[in-house]
């Protein structure tokens, strides 16, 4: 439906249009089809490449329905229509989670601070919220703007989920163009929730070098009381700290976190720890350290009241998405809830963050001294003893890994004495547990890996937050020319293929190349996780600022805005191009112009799906994990062999490129290797000077020698002219060019795809 | 004898959740049956190729085996060409395994040596959960081509898959046997 006058008006308000700090564009507040025309632009030439997950559908009483090859639902639907259609369904989870974590934190922040409480992100950050600009073009002043920009993506929500029941949208593209408008919505709510607790907590903004923290399960004093928050919103952690503050309890009692609370709450305390990712939750709870645990909300594994139990620790949830089926105690007396925890064992849900925040420190502090013998971990003899049953032989336990790994091979070596299997194991580990419940002889396998893992603590610098407007600065025209190679992020969860060591590897793979790399969530905390000959990892060993050669955490899952941030503010200072409700003409600019590449190594949640849906739409190529194949679609062209026609600013006249650049939008790779290469080259752009894609191919090609062993084999793809030979591999390349009858393609500096489909952006906005 | 269909294979998160499976391949002169009858053959190397050991020989070296007595195009995926440059062997194309998939698809591809699109499409050693979901892909969008998993783990979504072979001596056998007999069956008409 086209918006009528009233909801024309309705925006003006929100976005109060008279605030003059840029007109506004064609695109405020977009509803589900205003931006369609651009997103069928992109899928014309990343075509969407669908994985099906399951042949079947049973999402309404027709079914099920076997949707086989060119088999139709009872509704009609076909096999690449309910691919789609999932995508969208799951691109809304991550979504709902996001928003629903970003409207939890700003109503609370409102209750506290008040409506008008001002939005300053310090004196380095002006554009506080590229994003919300962009989309909505709203520039938030206050956390009551921001709970605007909460209530769009809510309505806009309620619009799409109604796409996904039996009989509504039938076609996948639209689904798709759908999933790009989730995927945005989720990067307005990571921006808003965000913004909100870094104003509303104090978190650190306006700095690089923030502190350094500890990380790693050993980290954890277990000789202390302690408390582990387990999840992503930090707002209990938070209310725990200001409970030890105020209670002069630092020193006494040990808080530490697993997955992204733990990173924001570092943000707040600096002395909290940080265990590690998503597949560290069952390792680490199963030790027994924690004498009370705190479940928050998304990606908290469902047995964990089973597991606290089994540890004999105390369990407060105290989000209203985990509930448990616990008794809800937020309206209850403080001395009757902690007799409940402490004296009767009961777990509790508590909605009130003070409330819980005061019964988990008692409860730890009265607990601990009751649970030392139950801190013990298992001693090698011990894990021996209960591998002894064992052959290794029925390998139930590899059936069930959702990792692959040969597990009954370290499981029989535990039981003969070596070690050495079961710690590579540990690292390759994504704590499923799926091992454990398939064991024939019923072996604690996960339990067996506290023998064998790896017990050193690391340093993760606590996430800065918003990228900087100086910063963008100095590094835009370099970003834009090609000659700072690329910036690279690296998000999301840790579904990873292979070694959790990895992701440090790829970071300072692209960190010494002289690429901008940034980190957040899950990916942030295992890069920590491995050190060089000096001792150090890579936040140790790199600079922190957003800068060639750097290595940035920006913070948890909904800092990954900040990146985004990053990529449209080069447009919007640095270009100075208006970003007011000017979503498409943003997004040219950085698909043309921004080499900017989002890595998730280990994708398993709907989130990490919504963040990379969005990127897309953003004009952000995305490279996922093995593991992201499951998500059941990517988003490929046909490399050489499709049309890359577009526009020359110049002279608004079309030209055929000849390259495809970039190459895919979302692609899986396979190896780390693969991935390293691939990253490289999503980092090439159109608009790249001779000198700046000549430092691109330096890095593609000394890669593909390093990892491959010969010249890229599309490398004649990329070469344009002979100018973007790097000098060290002239002499090579042109002979290789030659060989293969390469022929020179156009170089433009002013490329755009605005005009090349119907749009209300005129195509000289594109240039400034 | 009813044709055996691959449901459960060895890995849990491959469980078929459909209703066409692959069609089990258990003798391997079957196998080689296929591939011989195959007219524009390709066959997919995945990175476990590399370093995946079968009695005292490596994955690879019977993957080359099977590629090279048929004179099949091969396309290295991953970081495979490394390893087969140092075995002296250039591989036909080299992409990764979603790209690969990607232009199979498409029933107007010249396939790797631009001599048409592909018939039969063999892949070995391709990480399992991966290989599925390719196989998936090609299974519903690629009418046009019919796949061979020739791994131990098997896989519901090829269109022919060898058995689960839990016994390493068991596999080396069938590759030994699928080498062999390789160009000497006369294909069923
Ligand atoms: S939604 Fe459509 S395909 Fe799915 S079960 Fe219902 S009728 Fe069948
Ligand atoms: S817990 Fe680890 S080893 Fe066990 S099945 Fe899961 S990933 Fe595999
Ligand atoms: S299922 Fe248990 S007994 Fe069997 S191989 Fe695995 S660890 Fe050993």
């Amino acid at each position: 439906m086209r918006k009528g006058k009233m909801k024309e008006e309705e925006i003006k308000k929100t976005i109060k249009t008279e605030d003059g700090w840029e007109p506004v564009g064609p695109t405020p507040m977009p509803s589900l089809t205003d931006l369609r025309n651009w997103d069928f632009r992109l899928l014309q030439t990343y075509e969407p490449f669908y994985a099906p997950f399951c042949d079947l559908c049973c999402l309404c009483t027709f079914g099920k329905c076997d949707l086989t090859e060119d088999r139709k639902g009872a509704c009609g639907i076909d096999i690449a229509t309910q691919q789609a259609r999932w995508i969208l369904i799951c691109c809304l989870m991550g979504t709902a989670a996001h928003g629903a974590h970003g409207r939890h934190m700003i109503d609370y922040l409102i209750e506290k601070h008040g409506e008008d409480f001002k939005i300053d992100l310090g004196s380095q950050v002006n554009v506080e919220a590229p994003i919300i600009r962009t989309v909505l073009g709203l520039k938030p002043e206050t956390l009551g703007d921001l709970k605007k920009a909460i209530a769009y993506v809510e309505d806009e929500m309620i619009h799409l989920v109604s796409a996904t029941h039996m009989g509504q949208e039938g076609n996948y593209k639209d689904f798709e163009s759908k999933a790009f408008h989730a995927g945005m919505l989720d990067h307005v709510a990571l921006e808003a929730a965000d913004i909100a607790q870094i104003v509303g907590f104090g978190y650190p903004t306006s700095v690089a070098d923030t502190p350094l923290v500890d990380l790693g399960w050993s980290s954890v004093n277990q000789e202390k009381p302690t408390i582990v928050v387990v999840g992503h919103n930090a707002l209990v952690a938070n209310s725990i700290v200001d409970y030890l503050r105020q209670n002069g309890l630092n020193d006494q009692v040990e808080l530490a976190g697993l997955c992204c609370t733990a990173l924001d709450m570092t943000r707040y305390d600096k002395g909290a720890k940080v265990i590690g990712p998503l597949s560290r939750q069952r390792f680490f709870l199963k030790t027994g350290y924690a004498d009370v645990i705190v479940t928050d909300e998304q990606c908290v594994v469902t047995d964990i009241p089973q597991m606290a139990k089994d540890a004999g620790a105390a369990l407060v949830a105290v989000s209203d998405k985990i509930c448990y089926g616990l008794p809800n105690c937020s309206e209850k007396d403080v001395d009757q809830v902690f007799k409940m925890v402490v004296d009767e064992e009961q777990q509790v849900l508590i909605l009130d963050a003070d409330k819980a925040a005061e019964i988990a420190v008692r409860a730890a502090m009265a607990l601990a001294p009751k649970r030392r013998e139950l801190k013990k971990i298992l001693t090698k003899e011990e894990a021996t003893k209960l591998a002894a049953k064992c052959r290794g032989t029925c390998e139930a336990c590899n059936r069930a890994c959702a990792n692959l790994l040969p597990i009954n091979n370290a499981v029989f070596k535990t039981a003969q004495g070596d070690f050495t299997d079961l710690g590579k194991l540990f690292l390759r580990c994504i704590g499923c547990a799926k091992c454990e419940e398939a064991c024939v002889n019923g072996i604690p396998i996960l339990k067996l890996m506290q023998t064998a893992a790896d017990g050193d603590t690391y340093k993760i610098r606590t996430g800065r937050g918003p990228i900087h407007d100086v910063e963008i600065r100095k590094v835009g025209s370099p970003i834009v020319l090609g000659t700072i190679p690329g910036v690279v992020l690296f998000a999301g969860c840790s579904n990873f293929p292979q070694d959790i060591y990895d992701v440090a590897w790829l970071a300072e793979e692209l960190a010494r190349r002289k690429y901008i790399v940034c980190l957040s969530g899950c990916s942030a905390m295992a890069a920590a996780m491995s050190k060089d000959e000096e001792g150090r990892t890579i936040y140790e060993k790199f600079p922190p600022e957003f800068d060639a050669g750097c290595i940035v955490n920006v913070g948890s899952c909904v800092s990954n805005a900040h990146v985004v941030g990053a990529a449209i503010k080069i447009a919007n200072i640095f270009a100075t191009l208006p970003n007011r409700a000017n979503f498409e003409l943003i997004s040219d600019y950085i698909l043309n112009r921004v080499g900017a590449c989002g890595v998730v190594w280990g994708p398993y949640s709907q989130k990490a799906l919504a963040i990379g849906t969005g990127a897309v739409r953003w004009g952000i190529p995305v490279v996922l994990g093995p593991h992201g194949s499951k998500y059941r679609r990517l988003f490929m062209s046909k490399k050489e062999l499709d049309d890359w026609t577009v526009i020359n600013g110049r002279t608004a006249e079309l030209v055929d490129t000849k390259e495809p650049t970039p190459e895919h939008m979302m692609v899986v790779t396979e190896t780390k290797e693969r991935a390293l290469i691939t990253i490289i080259k999503q980092c090439f752009r159109r608009n790249d000077t001779p000198p700046g894609r000549g430092i691109k191919l330096n890095s593609y090609i000394s890669a593909y020698k390093q990892l491959i062993g010969t010249l890229p084999d599309d490398l004649q793809n990329f070469v344009r002219t002979e100018k973007d030979i790097p000098i060290v591999y002239k002499r090579e390349v042109i002979s290789y060019l030659k060989e293969i009858g390469w022929q020179p393609k156009p170089v433009l500096s002013l490329p755009t795809i605005i005009g090349t489909y119907d749009t209300k952006v005129p195509i000289e906005a594109t240039i400034k | 004898m009813a044709t055996e269909i691959m449901t459960h294979p060895y890995y849990k998160v491959n469980v078929l959740t459909g209703s066409k499976g692959a069609r089990i391949i258990t003798e391997p002169e079957e196998a080689a049956r296929i591939i011989d009858k195959a007219k524009t053959p390709l066959y997919v190397f995945g990175a476990e190729v590399i370093d995946t050991p079968v009695g005292d020989k490596l994955l690879i070296d019977y993957a080359l085996q099977i590629a090279q007595s048929r004179d099949i195009p091969i396309c290295a995926t991953a970081h495979v060409k490394r390893k087969m440059l140092e075995l002296q062997v250039t591989p036909d194309s080299v992409y990764d395994i979603i790209e690969i998939v990607h232009f199979l698809k498409d029933k107007d591809w010249t396939g790797v040596r631009g001599q048409g699109q592909h018939d039969l499409v063999l892949f070995t050693g391709v990480r399992c959960d991966l290989a599925e979901r390719g196989l998936a892909t090609l299974k519903h969008f690629a009418p046009h081509l019919k796949t061979f998993a020739i791994c131990r783990r098997s896989h519901p979504n090829a269109d022919y898959a060898v058995p689960i072979i839990a016994k390493g001596g068991k596999w080396q056998e069938y590759l030994a046997a699928l080498v062999k007999t390789l160009g000497t069956v006369t294909p069923a008409a």
